[in-house]
């Protein structure tokens, strides 16, 4: 009998015997302690991929752009960071982590792990892999993101007209993508396979 | 896995403890400070759980002052420099007919820090005192509290979408100011100090709840 504990509040469960796309919730906190997804080492590095791919065109092309008297400003997700650099360095900092960093290296992770798993390889770097992904994973905020882009384009309505540009339509296909692959995404599963040598 | 250990009570009453990181678990008298499997830092629980979560709420409620009371931008237009608090800009929303758009800003940048600093701190004063409080409540609180905390990051972006905007723009610019980075840290100290409370404390007080 294989026992497993639920990590928000230490109870010792049996393990249930799952159909794929079954979920196990504690019986004392009610919270979901297992996940028995279908899962792909292939489609997570075909989901990361694309991530990869799509980011290069969605943090640096125009996002949105304001026509004001004549002139015609885009701004891009990177360079929204970047702008604030010397004058508040610690805002800045935490808008590139939050948006650009956290979700670039989680991709970067899930390219690496699925693609050890694929190969059938366990290097020791998997490890530290691993253990980054899951500290990563509540950092990436790209959906919060999304609705201040919302937000800022209301606000921005009362100074000037204002139209969505392609590197906005990029960013939300990373947002899908992205959030896809969170959900998907199941550190269990690599765990055990780390493991079982 | 191991035979001796029993269902329908905690795993440290047992002697055994749970690796956050990879979701094994082992015995603790044979495994003091590494997981066997994962080889990362491993105890029953958090070690100085209350103390961290403490000490980073402090941090949140000494940077809650300036971060509303000090201006969070400053708009230079026509030569004139207005300066708008986190309150401010939410009245001008209001004002300029944009209800919803307020609601979320407020929500986002005014309750849910507030809420999360007194959720969290009632949590901990809970626990400290022992008191016999339903922990499958306060398990929710502290969810609810978890998850909407990172909401609360949005008014940096949209200071940041701004100021990007308006960069070159010679009738209209955006700084970002004090309170912008008194309310980052507000915002990140609170993300940390939910991540360092360990919610096993809350049933480790009456282990026989329900």
């Amino acid at each position: 009998m294989n026992t497993i504990i639920c990590n928000h509040c230490d109870m010792v469960l049996q393990q249930p015997s799952l159909t794929s796309g079954d979920v196990a919730k504690c019986t004392r906190c009610h919270r979901v302690v297992y996940k028995a997804n279908l899962f792909k080492p292939n489609k997570m590095f075909a989901l990361a991929i694309t991530a990869l791919m799509l980011s290069i065109p969605a943090y640096t092309f125009p996002l949105i752009s304001i026509h004001l008297l004549g002139v015609t400003e885009s701004t891009n997700l990177l360079l929204g960071a970047m702008m604030m650099v010397d004058i508040a360095p610690v805002v800045s900092f935490v808008i590139l982590f939050c948006a650009v960093v956290a979700p670039l290296l989680l991709s970067v992770c899930i390219i690496f792990s699925s693609t050890c798993m694929m190969l059938n390889k366990r290097p020791m770097l998997l490890n530290y892999v691993l253990k980054l992904t899951s500290a990563l994973r509540h950092w990436s905020m790209l959906e919060v993101y999304l609705i201040s882009l919302m937000v800022a384009a209301f606000k921005l309505m009362n100074y000037a007209d204002l139209s969505f540009d392609c590197g906005f339509y990029f960013f939300i296909s990373l947002l899908i993508i992205n959030m896809t692959m969170l959900s998907e995404y199941n550190n269990t599963k690599y765990w055990e396979y780390f493991h079982n040598e | 896995m191991n035979k001796s250990i029993v269902t329908g009570i905690s795993a440290m009453q047992q002697g055994r403890q749970f690796c956050r990181t990879c979701n094994n678990h082992c015995s603790i008298s044979e495994h003091k400070t590494y997981c066997p499997y994962c080889g990362s830092r491993i105890s029953p629980r958090i070690k100085n759980s209350q103390q961290k979560t403490w000490a980073l709420l402090l941090t949140a409620i000494v940077f809650i002052f300036p971060a509303n009371l000090y201006p969070i931008t400053y708009l230079l237009k026509n030569s004139t420099l207005y300066s708008d608090t986190i309150y401010s800009g939410i009245v001008s929303l209001i004002d300029s007919d944009m209800l919803g758009i307020a609601i979320i800003v407020f929500v986002a940048s005014i309750l849910v820090p507030i809420l999360k600093i007194i959720a969290l701190i009632s949590i901990l004063v809970i626990v400290h005192f022992k008191w016999q409080v339903s922990p499958k409540k306060q398990l929710i609180a502290f969810t609810v509290v978890d998850w909407i905390g990172r909401w609360s990051i949005l008014d940096l972006f949209v200071i940041s979408i701004m100021v990007a905007v308006f960069d070159r723009g010679h009738f209209l610019s955006v700084y970002p100011g004090i309170a912008a980075t008194s309310f980052t840290v507000v915002v990140i100290t609170t993300l940390f100090a939910a991540e360092s409370f360990d919610t096993r404390l809350i049933w480790d007080v009456n282990t026989d709840a329900k």
